[in-house]
């Protein structure tokens, strides 16, 4: 269990900057995820933290190491770092069982560990099997104990759930989930799924353009991202022009209250508002107050039904976005009125 | 062949990553030692003088043997390519009978030295000798050297281009020639390049044939004693291969093949031959026949007849064996050694430097073996005398002329291994000389075993730097062969060539064991 810290880290590959002052605190024993689209530097960032790269510039600390600045560099095999990488990458002339052992002394081997640990991935009855013998989640589960073997300060995840078809995803996430709580180190899962980032960590950053753009729990960053695109990066979100005003936003979907969080302005502003698509409501008809609209699209999903809608013309809105639980069936073209349910979060114009 | 890679973004390129000095340092030391044999020739040149060169050089006796060894050149890689294209298509690509029996029948020639493949065809044709006789034997033994990697490059390639070709109004001829040989194209190139390297470099099967080229006339040159023509011809006989690796290099710059969708082949319904099968399977008889049949039938038949006249002793029957085995099993631990290094630094840590040094190592492929050994001999004869006819000499003179075998071999192997796997040995701890031992080997052992028999089959094979660096008192079964079949002891000679190809055949079957047990699951983690 141990704090890691990466202070101002640069690396750049000739001439192309990948990491441009990462800031990051991952606490101890945290579940901390990475979150950034493909090309944002999140592998890059990894693979610098368990010292296969070297950074250009800047700090990270391992507890209370410092395992690279300026001057010094730990190698990767004095760092005491599990690394899990997306494919696995599990030795093929080696036994699961001598692939758990692998970074073990033979002292260490003998204690029962290996076999616990095989015990604790839920595979304790393949450890004479080849790894072309297991299928892609078994693989992920041996590449996990045997990172968990050197009783790793961190250990680092990088994608490790992608190679996995959706089916198997869920339940080996889960298992992966379990088995670092359990053992209680210190994890970062580096992933471009919003979903696998807001549902597995108790903390996520969001790297963009190679620094860390939000750091927060999955609930803070949701509720208030720092800007729009980070709002529209985490979830779904319907951005709106319209103005704030002390605790109110004025849209064309009407006056609504400000989330606390929001930028506070005293005189009105004009703001982008941020409205999730499980706060608009759906009414059939013209009957009640709100933004006159027509249904465009509609998709079932069975825990819930995405709905878009086109609101009239003079509102000036493009297209917003509903979720509505339950099986609300509009055809396209249907008449509907727009509500917006709850506070909403606006980013007053600077 | 090299396979163009596009980099992958998620994984960060390794030319970022330091190359371990060790590394290096072997690399340079390999590369250097490799290229030592055009060195010494280079000093002979011009301990000999320009003048003398030139006026040995510029005369009848040079454009002649240019001629004889150009001509062939051509008329043999152009039949070899015809024949190796064709019978690869038809073995890979269409319904005809008995497919996987011919895919083993037609290589067989690769594993039968080429001076055995002419004894073969003169103890029964006498008469058969000048050009004719040397482009239809040699035709016969190098073809394979075609065949096989077009036979690769057909199993690799998207059959659908066929198709697709077909679909859009080609004929079957065009669709041929516009997009299958289009798709063989740099395995096609390749395959004519081995061949014309190998009769570049062929010596035991001419003399037999009588056919004049740089190569016969530097060894008999060397035997009367005359240094300063066996060097000149020896500069332009290295000036023509490197002639050919640069003309290679040009054909295949141009040269793209890809492959669109998913990476694996559906399972293709071969062409249908039809009417043409009865004279498709006539023409594999008959190439059978000629290529592995004649040099087959002419060993037994002289082995029987040996029975009832001379049989060789046991003795010195398993004496030359040994000194082979010895000898060439040396050679290959020696180069698949060298190997290792180089192929590690690059595909592991590509880059400008690294792509120069392992191009310098390829340079060998110009040298034939009669000019590695004749540099051999001079730097034995000026710098170390007490290595003359010694063992040591014929072993490096193997291990140089065969380490691009060894190379390739080593080099895919280590291509297939993940690097992935070697970071994550050093992520649990291990340092760098453990990952090097407890994962690389591992996991390029099927190279490493590859190249070790790859090089002893050659070795065990080797006539001209044999015949030339064979250490004083010490007899292979290539020497005894040569010297019994030059003093036309057929019945005499056949034996030592059968317990030659006896002892070649166990390391290709090995060499086909390992690749067949490799499955691609095993090597590249899923």
């Amino acid at each position: 269990m141990t704090r890691l810290t990466a202070t101002n880290l640069y690396k750049a590959f000739g001439r192309q900057p990948v990491l441009t002052g990462i800031e990051l605190t991952v606490p101890e024993g945290s579940l901390t995820a990475i979150l950034g689209p493909s090309g944002s530097g999140k592998t890059t960032l990894l693979r610098v933290l368990a010292g296969f790269e070297r950074s250009d510039r800047g700090v990270i600390t391992l507890g209370d190491r410092v395992v690279e600045d300026g001057r010094h560099y730990v190698p990767p095999e004095e760092r005491g770092i599990g690394y899990v990488p997306q494919e696995g990458a599990l030795f093929p002339h080696l036994t699961v069982e001598r692939n758990i052992a692998f970074g073990l002394s033979r002292l260490e081997r003998r204690d029962g560990r290996i076999a616990r640990l095989a015990e604790m991935v839920g595979l304790g009855t393949l450890t004479g099997r080849f790894p072309h013998q297991l299928s892609g989640g078994q693989q992920q589960r041996v590449a996990l104990a045997r990172a968990l073997a050197i009783e790793p300060g961190v250990v680092l995840l990088d994608e490790p759930f992608s190679s996995l078809d959706a089916g198997l995803r869920a339940s080996v996430r889960a298992d992966v989930q379990r088995v670092l709580r359990d053992a209680g180190t210190t994890a970062v899962l580096v992933t471009h799924d919003q979903d696998e980032a807001l549902s597995m960590a108790d903390i996520v950053a969001v790297i963009r353009d190679g620094r860390i753009g939000q750091t927060g729990t999955p609930q803070e960053l949701y509720e208030h991202p720092v800007d729009p695109a980070m709002a529209e990066f985490l979830g779904d979100a319907n951005l709106i022009r319209g103005s704030v005003d002390r605790a109110v936003a004025t849209t064309p979907l009407g006056t609504l209250p400000l989330r606390s969080g929001t930028t506070p302005v005293v005189t009105p502003t004009a703001a982008m508002v941020m409205v999730r698509p499980e706060q608009v409501e759906i009414w059939p008809g013209a009957g009640v107050d709100g933004l006159s609209a027509r249904v465009v699209e509609s998709h079932f999903h069975g825990h819930d039904t995405v709905i878009r809608v086109l609101p009239e013309a003079s509102s000036g809105i493009a297209a917003l976005v509903a979720r509505t639980d339950g099986a609300l069936a509009l055809a396209p073209g249907t008449e509907v009125t727009v509500t917006v349910r709850g506070a909403v979060l606006a980013w007053p114009d600077a | 062949m090299t396979v163009a890679t596009l980099p992958d973004p998620t994984h960060v390129p390794a030319v970022h990553r330091r190359r371990p000095r060790a590394l290096v340092g072997a690399s340079v030391v390999v590369a250097a030692l490799l290229i030592l044999p055009l060195v010494f020739l280079l000093l002979q040149a011009r301990q000999v003088g320009w003048g003398q060169l030139s006026a040995l050089l510029f005369r009848h006796l040079t454009g002649t043997l240019l001629w004889n060894t150009v001509r062939l050149s051509i008329v043999v890689t152009a039949a070899s390519a015809a024949i190796g294209t064709a019978a690869a298509w038809f073995i890979e690509r269409t319904d005809l009978p008995g497919r996987r029996w011919w895919a083993v029948l037609v290589v067989i020639p690769v594993a039968i030295p080429d001076f055995v493949v002419s004894f073969g065809w003169v103890s029964v044709a006498p008469s058969l000798h000048g050009f004719a006789g040397a482009a239809l034997v040699m035709t016969l033994a190098v073809y394979p050297l075609v065949y096989l990697p077009v036979a690769a490059s057909f199993r690799g390639a998207d059959p659908g281009q066929e198709e697709v070709a077909r679909g859009l109004g080609l004929g079957r001829v065009r669709t041929f020639f516009r997009v299958t040989v289009a798709q063989a194209r740099p395995a096609i190139l390749g395959g004519c390049l081995l061949v014309a390297l190998a009769l570049l470099a062929e010596y035991g099967a001419f003399e037999i044939l009588r056919y004049q080229t740089f190569t016969t006339e530097i060894f008999t040159e060397f035997q009367v004693g005359d240094v300063p023509v066996a060097c000149a011809l020896s500069l332009i006989l290295v000036l023509l291969g490197l002639v050919l690796l640069t003309a290679d290099g040009f054909g295949r710059g141009s040269g793209r093949t890809s492959r669109s969708g998913p990476s694996v082949a559906r399972a293709r319904q071969p062409q249908r031959l039809g009417r043409g099968t009865v004279p498709v399977v006539a023409g594999f008889v008959v190439l059978a026949g000629l290529a592995v049949g004649v040099p087959f039938g002419t060993l037994v038949y002289w082995l029987l007849q040996g029975g009832r006249t001379t049989l060789p002793a046991a003795a010195s029957l398993s004496s030359a064996a040994w000194h082979s085995a010895g000898y060439s099993a040396a050679a290959a631990a020696l180069a698949t050694a060298a190997a290792l290094p180089v192929a590690l630094l690059s595909v592991r840590y590509p880059g400008r430097t690294t792509m120069l040094l392992e191009r310098s190592t390829f340079l060998v492929l110009a040298l034939p073996g009669v000019v590695i050994a004749l540099a051999l001999v001079y730097f034995s004869e000026h710098d170390a005398a007490f290595l003359y006819q010694r063992s040591p000499l014929l072993i490096v003179a193997y291990a140089i002329l065969f380490f691009p075998l060894a190379l390739v071999a080593v080099r895919a192997s280590v291509a297939q291994a993940p690097t992935g796997l070697e970071e994550m040995a050093r992520g649990l701890g291990c340092r760098p000389w453990s990952v090097l031992w407890r994962v690389t080997l591992r996991l390029v052992a099927p190279g490493l075993a590859a190249a070790f028999c790859l090089v002893f089959l050659s070795a065990v094979t080797e006539l001209t730097s044999t015949l030339i660096l064979i250490p004083t008192g010490a007899q292979t079964l290539a020497t005894q062969f040569w010297a019994y079949t030059t003093n036309l002891s057929y019945a005499a000679a056949a034996p030592y060539a059968t317990v030659m190809l006896v002892i070649a055949v166990i390391p290709s079957y090995l060499l086909g064991r390992w690749f067949n047990r490799l499955p691609s699951k095993a090597a590249t983690p899923t």
